[in-house]
């Protein structure tokens, strides 16, 4: 793990969204909020929902501005705050969300090339990028299904490795896997880890289970309810590669768990 | 059970030749023919080419005032996502247009195009720009802001999110707007020959009733059916093939003539 | 301010502009027409100003009122006629769903023939008078109807019947509970589709076959290549229609599944 200078710092977040009718003012979603990433770091955020961690990576990802705060990514300051936003920071940052969002009328492999595409840098090199990462969630020979032909497994999987086709150097995930039944989960995450351990990068993944936050990261940071904070920092000292069936049951793990699951309260 | 379905449309039908039949005896040959006259009509107006000719008209009107109106419908809404005042403004002109009865204005254009094929066509045109527009514009605004979002942060410029996420998205809902419009344009085609025409089958029909001929009268209505029944299948067919990658929706869904 | 103004993004001061935007727009229409019709001439495109003049003079002769009256008495009778028979149709047509299922491709090929194909057969049939502009009118309401009437029934979840006969339900208690709740909304959106659309239909009906009513005179001064009359007559027309979709507006949403949503323009 890399302690030299972090990749993303974020300082004194804040944001509220312009009051509803009728209301005087509206609450805050993040207030205070202060963190760093390191480069290469595997960085969960755990929070209860409706915490706003959507809202958090939105506005890493500069899809929504924020209310008040800095954030600095690689040394260069990227004004949350201002009206304008740059979403993706130049393809810098990837951002796996929630829903797949794959689009509906392209086949899988149009999708996972898409941004590849719009980039204007589809050529073999990545052409082969991209056939390592479908062989590696077992997606190959689905290449020409359409979206809603595929599970939502599939489409999870295809949804991230779109996202990994282009190599943003850092890449936010939002309960990626929370949509998808338990067992599936469970080799999705073994999936993202066995990506991550390709070609090392940085992630901020955001999710409610504790589990998954213990088991994937380096580092696990506990968020407050609304307005989100930062309460509490832990590391992570599990050797990689982990085995995701195996993890639970290491000395250690259920004492962090109760811990953080308290910290939640 | 295929079978049993076909067998009972064929009686469905055979039993309205036969009430056919019964009214025709009932009130007179003259003012209901007969199908057997009908028959005989079909074949001998068909042979020398009067219903093609006549047709051949209908159909060449609705289908350039379809293009001459969809075109610049379907293609507007995209321009004015653009210019999201300008089409603030003209927002409740267009509610406004859309509310005229388009065919209420024949006569206005028959008298400014002449009785040829202008007045039809601009008829026919009037009304499916509207449909068009209207049901792109709705496919336009309900953009999914996701998909928007997630090729923004993939690096997608404007024209990107246009071509890949817009269009795309739209044409379903361009689709159901042709897929309406196609039949009303024959049907203002047909409106506009009723009017005032020489030619077409509005003409064959308004012909055929002034000189009494019931008989050509529903031959040409018989001919006019066929075609608008042709163009539901064509349509459903063509809506089919171009949204292939659409989940087929529940049984028992909307259920839409044509489809 | 309609909602797609008022969801506009930007400044407050860019959204003050609409209105006047709006108002400048009508100015510049009429001022265009004015203008074309000194280009053209008067034979060809009518002013603002002789078009008015001549709208008066119907008002004061009477004329107007004896012409709109017939037209909305078509369209009224029409409406009744082919409204109660379309909505009830597809209530009769559930209790066999074979009988639906067998009737599908007539009704389909019925639907698409435009009705105004027919009128020359109804002429032939009942002369020119009112009764032929009334069976137009109710032939194009009753597809209107039916159709909508179809798409409510078709929509009844069998689930909720199942759940009402487990219950204990009678047969006309379902009825009233389920079949007529579900279809009523569908019903209204079709009530609210046919009013117009039965006015012009009328007026349409009597280019064809009249000696009376708005659709006559603008057909008639077409033939006497009177183009005031024909613009006069068509500017009535359109009002009255305009009219009577913003009186409907104000009572409920329309169901019209290709308006614009009002949803934000967060394109």
């Amino acid at each position: 793990m890399n302690a030299a200078s972090p990749t993303l710092e974020v300082r004194s977040l804040a944001k509220r969204f312009p009051p509803r009718n009728g209301q005087a003012e509206a609450p805050w979603i993040l207030a205070d909020l202060d963190f760093s990433v390191a480069t290469d770091e595997f960085l969960t955020m755990v929070g209860p929902s409706g915490a706003g961690k959507t809202t958090l990576l939105n506005i890493i990802a500069q899809v929504d501005a924020a209310s008040g705060g800095e954030i600095t990514f690689r040394g260069e300051a990227m004004n949350p705050v201002s009206g304008t936003l740059k979403p993706g920071w130049g393809c810098q940052i990837g951002y796996v969300t929630q829903d797949d969002n794959l689009l509906p009328w392209r086949t899988l492999i149009d999708n996972v090339t898409f941004p590849l595409r719009v980039q204007g840098r589809l050529d073999d090199a990545a052409m082969e990028r991209v056939t390592t990462l479908m062989r590696t969630v077992n997606l190959v020979g689905f290449e020409r299904y359409y979206p809603h032909e595929l599970s939502g497994g599939m489409r999870k999987r295809a949804s991230l490795i779109r996202t990994l086709a282009y190599d943003p150097p850092i890449i936010l995930m939002d309960e990626p896997f929370g949509a998808v039944d338990a067992q599936t989960r469970t080799a999705l995450q073994q999936d993202l880890l066995r990506l991550w351990n390709l070609g090392r990068k940085t992630i901020i993944f955001v999710t409610h289970d504790i589990g998954e936050a213990i088991s994937l990261a380096d580092r696990v940071l506990v968020l407050s309810r609304s307005p989100a904070k930062v309460v509490a920092e832990h590391r992570i000292t599990i050797k990689r590669p982990r085995d995701l069936s195996n993890v639970y049951k290491l000395e250690g793990f259920g004492d962090l768990y109760e811990l953080v699951r308290k910290e939640l309260l | 059970m295929n079978l049993r379905l076909t067998t009972d449309r064929i009686v469905i039908f055979v039993v309205l030749i036969a009430f056919w039949q019964l009214c025709s005896l009932e009130f007179g040959q003259h003012w209901f023919s007969s199908p057997l006259k009908f028959v005989d009509k079909f074949v001998e107006l068909g042979l020398n080419g009067e219903i093609v000719f006549h047709m051949t008209y209908t159909v060449k009107a609705a289908i350039f005032g379809f293009l001459v109106g969809g075109i610049p419908g379907a293609l507007l809404p995209f321009v004015l996502r653009r210019l999201p005042v300008v089409n603030a403004i003209l927002d409740p002109y267009f509610i406004a247009g859309y509310g005229v009865p388009k065919l209420a204005l024949a006569p206005l254009f028959v008298l400014w195009f002449g009785i040829d094929l202008e007045p039809k066509v601009a008829l026919v045109a009037s009304i499916v720009s509207f449909l068009v527009f209207f049901s792109t514009m709705a496919g336009v605004q309900s953009v999914n802001a996701q998909f928007v979002n997630m090729a923004r942060v993939a690096g997608a410029n404007e024209s990107h999110i246009a071509r890949h996420i817009v269009w795309p998205g739209a044409i379903p809902y361009a689709f159901a707007g042709f897929r309406i419009a196609a039949p009303y344009s024959i049907g203002a085609a047909v409106v506009g020959e009723l009017i005032s025409s020489n030619r077409g089958l509005g003409y064959m029909i308004q012909a055929g009733a002034t000189d009494f001929d019931t008989t050509t009268v529903f031959v040409s209505l018989g001919t006019l059916t066929m075609i608008v029944v042709l163009v539901n299948i064509c349509v459903a067919h063509a809506e089919r093939w171009l949204l292939r990658w659409r989940p087929r929706t529940g049984a028992g869904a909307a259920w839409v003539p044509g489809a | 301010m309609t909602a797609v103004a008022k969801a506009l993004p930007g400044r407050r001061s860019l959204r003050a502009w609409i209105p006047a935007g709006r108002v400048a727009l009508a100015v510049a229409f009429f001022a265009l027409w004015q203008m074309g019709s000194e280009m053209l001439g008067k034979e060809w495109l009518p002013g603002p100003v002789l078009t008015c003049e001549r709208i008066w003079s119907l008002v004061m002769t009477g004329q107007l009122a004896r012409d709109t009256l017939v037209t909305f008495g078509e369209a009224a009778l029409g409406m009744a006629i082919g409204g109660i028979g379309g909505a009830l149709l597809p209530f009769l047509l559930r209790l066999s769903p074979r009988l639906m299922k067998a009737l599908e491709p007539f009704l389909m090929a019925a639907f698409g023939v435009p009705k105004l194909a027919l009128a020359p057969l109804f002429i032939l049939w009942l002369g020119i008078g009112m009764p032929t502009k009334v069976v137009f009118v109710a032939s194009i309401v009753f597809f209107l109807m039916f159709y909508n009437g179809m798409a409510g029934v078709l929509s009844i979840d069998p689930r909720l019947v199942a759940m009402a006969r487990v219950a204990g339900a009678k047969h006309w208690v379902i009825s009233r509970e389920i079949v007529w709740n579900t279809t009523m909304p569908f019903l209204f959106a079709g009530l609210k589709i046919a009013l117009p659309r039965s006015l012009s239909g009328a007026v349409v009906g009597e280019f064809i076959a009249a000696d009376a009513g708005l659709g006559w005179y603008i057909n008639n001064s077409r033939s006497l290549n009177d183009t005031t009359g024909v613009l006069a007559g068509v500017v009535v027309v359109t009002t009255l229609v305009i009219l009577v979709n913003a009186a409907l507006q104000k009572t409920q949403v329309r169901a019209l599944a290709w308006r614009p949503m009002s949803r934000d323009m967060t394109i």
